[in-house]
């Protein structure tokens, strides 16, 4: 899909008559209709809150002061802390946090600069910008994977509590949420909605709408994540497949069908069961391996179709390498059914993780959308129900939306 | 159209190969020890007596055989005497898990070991000999043999006759302060009844050929697997497939009722809503049903159990499983009106996410052969628009939806993990559920390879419906 950007120029083409790729015509396509692209915002969205917890959330102050400590921002340090955010998943969204806002400026530069240049070398330069960003960005995120940063643990709001008590003068600023996702305060059990929390706290009293907000960021990058992994994985085999037939066809073909005859979420279940100390990384990995043989399927069709035809032939004729044809001359075209698939594969990917959690085969450790509400089921508060429930459904819809949207604008019958 | 019948019926038979060979390596490398007492720990705290339950257990299921390829007959007398060494930590060098490890194998290898363990009662070593013997009451005991299955009386006799011998053998170790002439002593009677029966023990090539197939985990299952034998729980001990079977009424008795019900209003509304493309009562319907899509079934649940069961605000239904659980004999009509009050909260749940999928179908499948050109040429006939709709458009319109209902054969036998969990109704779904956090594998294994041969089957059926009810499908 391409960035709004792009078709920008489009629109201007009368003075530089630049033709319209596949791309501007899809994604033009995909504007006109309102429901998917309204979804498309809800989406982003949503993952400029998954990024910008910690802004919302956290019980680390962003200004403290006291007469000894002097001034500090535990909430920055707390950011890259491996005692406070033990999951690898909280560490790469506060990377992102960082280095997202940091770049903002530069990209728009970088943007900015390359406007009147040529459509090529406009984009192959724009490309060329994203990726350094993102190269940055993965250093970033191994450097402080490897070299974890441990601090000793502190409960500000206790502190401030203790010190104020004493008489002490004490100066702290707090995000709107100051909880913590993962302690809860056991003389707040079971709190109903009130101001200081807006959906009450649960069993444990922890603050429903800081698990929820957190909780994003885990169903986001499940379905993200897991999706990426399982469609890569199954276009490359599904490719091969489509492409060379014959006896290599044959084998790939009798082991989807192995696959697809297993009902997905009891071996989804019993693997999950194997694992002692789940992550989200094992039901990433779990669910790409049950889940990969749709794209397969869809890009061998594909290529089934396309490996005859004359761009192929010509392509042959030309001379390219078997691994030119198949991932740059055929590959390409072939993509569309699966871009459909993975959409709504995300939502499916949200769907499996918060179903293991619900039935407590998923990674216990995170607030999980579907741990909360099976919290929820057993303790019966309505809050603790409803609004993971509501925010999955809006999640799974949303990208259903997209899902349909896309899969309209890819149709050549449906075109407005 | 026959022979494609026939095809497809026979690459069935490999397929379901593959599905039980993958599934059984699956459930084999995981960690963790079924029905091992004790959390799984073993070691010198833990007795005699429990080390030999669980080396009896761990034969019953065949937990000692090798996975897929047994090359045990291979092993050489060095490895045995590596294994002692490490076993009883003779170099004093062996940390606890190598130690473990050792013990384990050494069970394991059983039978095999004899051969090597004889010669080497006349080691130098005194441990070395100790050990070797101490090790071959255990090895030399014979396994018994099935008394499920063929001729029940030669299989007693056979069992008492190996029990007999292994009885003989079992008590001819000693300690490490034992007198030295009782240890020649029995040494000597290791080596008379080895030359005894040393046929037992040695293995000709034939016999190492099919013992590398043959004696194996994957070897013995299948060799039951065609009796119909899934063998038993690790749980409760009762065979697994019957339990696997007594669980489908319960799962049958939802899904059943459910999907009829899903067809039942998702045909018309699927088709009521394709004929009013466009208006707003269309718009409306498809967003209803776009919204009991998107709802997780384990919500939708919760959220009925909660709202209409607890009295908190009303208490219209109970509170989940299949009946009520009580000794009072009960008229047959009451039974069936009692389990069907239990029944409604989690077949509406199950219907909500059918209905959705099918009215979608449904309605997709009219819009498509709506604009069709024999739809027009009906209409330009003059035939009356109910005749239309009814017998042109929606009878192929319905193509898709009715061979969707092959797929959804596993499904209805599978049940549902998270209705039936919500509701606590006793199915399948609750079955496997229960038996994977009991680490019970024979009976997941069970339910995994029954609800994989109905899928199998339904995909079977879904594409020679496709043939059958659509003219321009062929298959020859």
């Amino acid at each position: 899909m391409t960035s709004p950007q792009e078709t920008a120029p489009a629109a201007e083409g009368a003075e530089r008559q630049e033709d319209p790729t596949y791309g501007d015509i899809i994604w033009g396509q995909f504007v006109k209709r309102t429901m998917a692209i309204a979804s498309l915002w809800g989406l982003v969205a949503m993952l400029l809150l998954a990024i910008y917890t910690p802004l919302l959330a956290s019980n680390k102050p962003f200004v403290w002061h006291t007469v000894t400590d002097g001034w500090s921002s535990p909430w920055l340090t707390s950011l890259f802390d491996r005692n406070f955010y033990e999951n690898s998943v909280d560490i790469f969204f506060n990377t992102a946090l960082v280095m997202g806002t940091l770049s903002i400026g530069p990209l728009m530069w970088w943007w900015k600069r390359t406007a009147p240049l040529k459509r090529r070398e406009r984009s192959a330069k724009r490309t060329r910008g994203v990726q350094v960003v993102l190269a940055v960005f993965i250093l970033a995120f191994v450097g402080i994977e490897t070299f974890p940063h441990q601090a000793p643990k502190k409960v500000y709001p206790r502190i401030e509590a203790q010190l104020l008590e004493k008489g002490e003068d004490v100066t702290a600023v707090y995000a709107p949420l100051p909880y913590s996702f993962r302690d809860g305060s056991l003389t707040e059990v079971r709190e109903p909605i009130s101001m200081a929390h807006p959906l009450g706290t649960d069993n444990a009293g922890r603050d429903v709408l800081t698990r929820l907000v957190y909780g994003t960021r885990i169903s986001l990058t499940v379905g993200v994540f897991a999706v990426a992994l399982y469609v890569t994985f199954g276009t490359f085999i599904g490719a091969i497949a489509g492409f060379y037939g014959g006896r290599i066809d044959m084998a790939i073909q009798r082991v989807i069908e192995v696959v697809i005859c297993i009902p997905s979420l009891f071996l989804i279940l019993t693997v999950a069961s194997f694992i002692e100390e789940r992550s989200i990384f094992h039901i990433m990995v779990i669910i790409a391996a049950v889940a990969w043989t749709s794209p397969a399927r869809l890009v061998r069709a594909e290529f089934l179709r396309m490996r005859n035809l004359d761009f192929v032939s010509a392509a042959r004729a030309v001379g390219y390498r078997e691994r030119r044809i198949i991932f740059q001359e055929i590959l390409p075209n072939a993509l569309a059914p699966v871009l459909v698939a993975a959409t709504f594969g995300v939502a499916r990917a949200i769907l499996i993780e918060s179903t293991m959690s619900f039935l407590g085969l998923g990674d216990i450790t995170v607030p999980s959308w579907g741990q909360i509400l099976n919290t929820g089921r057993t303790t019966g508060i309505w809050t603790l129900i409803l609004a993971p429930g509501f925010a999955i459904f809006v999640t799974v819809s949303l990208l259903n939306l997209v899902g349909e949207g896309v899969r309209d604008a890819l149709d050549p019958k449906l075109r407005k | 159209m026959l022979q494609y019948t026939i095809k497809r019926l026979l690459l069935t038979i490999p397929t379901f190969f593959f599905i039980s060979l993958l599934l059984f390596f699956v459930l084999n490398i995981a960690p963790g020890r079924p029905g091992a007492s004790g959390g799984g720990q073993q070691g010198e705290s833990q007795n005699q007596e429990q080390k030999e339950s669980y080396r009896i257990f761990k034969e019953q299921f065949n937990l000692d055989k090798p996975i897929l390829l047994n090359t045990r007959f291979a092993l050489e007398q060095d490895e045995v005497r590596e294994l002692l060494v490490a076993a009883y930590n003779m170099n004093g060098d062996a940390t606890a898990a190598e130690r473990i490890t050792a013990q384990d194998n050494l069970e394991d290898y059983g039978n095999y070991l004899v051969r090597h363990l004889v010669p080497l009662l006349d080691d130098t070593d005194a441990q070395i000999r100790q050990a070797s013997a101490n090790t071959l009451t255990v090895a030399s005991q014979l396994r018994f043999i099935s008394e499920r299955r063929g001729d029940v009386k030669a299989a007693r006799t056979q069992n008492r006759d190996i029990s007999k011998r292994n009885q003989a053998v079992k008590l001819w170790r000693w300690d490490t302060d034992a007198p030295q002439a009782e240890q020649a002593e029995l040494t000597e009677k290791w080596k008379a009844w080895y030359v005894e029966n040393e046929a037992t023990y040695t293995y000709t090539t034939e016999e190492s050929a099919t013992n590398l197939f043959l004696d194996t985990r994957f070897a013995k299952y299948w060799s039951n697997l065609v009796h119909l034998d899934f063998g038993v729980s690790t749980a409760d001990r009762r065979p697994v497939f019957e339990t696997v079977l007594s669980k489908l009424k319960y799962s049958l008795s939802l899904t059943f009722t459910s999907v009829l019900l899903a067809y039942a209003i998702a045909v018309p509304l699927g088709v009521f809503s394709a004929i009013r493309q466009g208006t707003k009562l269309d718009a409306a319907v498809t967003m209803v049903l776009f919204i009991m899509y998107s709802l997780p079934t384990f919500f939708t649940g919760t959220v009925l159990l909660r709202l209409l069961t607890e009295g908190e605000p009303v208490s219209w239904f109970p509170t989940g499983d299949f009946q009520t659980m009580t000794s009072d004999p009960m008229t047959t009509w009451a039974r069936t009106k009692d389990i069907l009050w239990h029944l409604v909260l989690p077949i509406a749940t199950y219907t909500s996410v059918s209905l959705a999928t099918l009215s979608r179908y449904a309605r997709a499948g009219v819009i498509e052969v709506i604009r069709a050109d024999y739809i027009r040429t009906a209409r330009a006939k003059g035939l009356s628009e109910p005749v239309v709709i009814i017998k042109h458009a929606v009878r192929n319109g319905m193509i898709p939806i009715l061979t969707l209902l092959g797929g959804l054969l596993p499904a209805l036998v599978a049940g549902s993990v998270v209705i039936e969990v919500v509701f606590n109704i006793p199915g399948m779904g609750q079955y496997i559920y229960q038996a994977i956090n009991l680490r019970d594998y024979n009976a997941v294994m069970a339910v995994l390879l029954t609800s994989s041969f109905l899928a199998l089957i339904g995909i079977l059926i879904s594409d020679l419906s496709y043939a059958l009810v659509d003219p321009r499908i062929s298959f020859d």
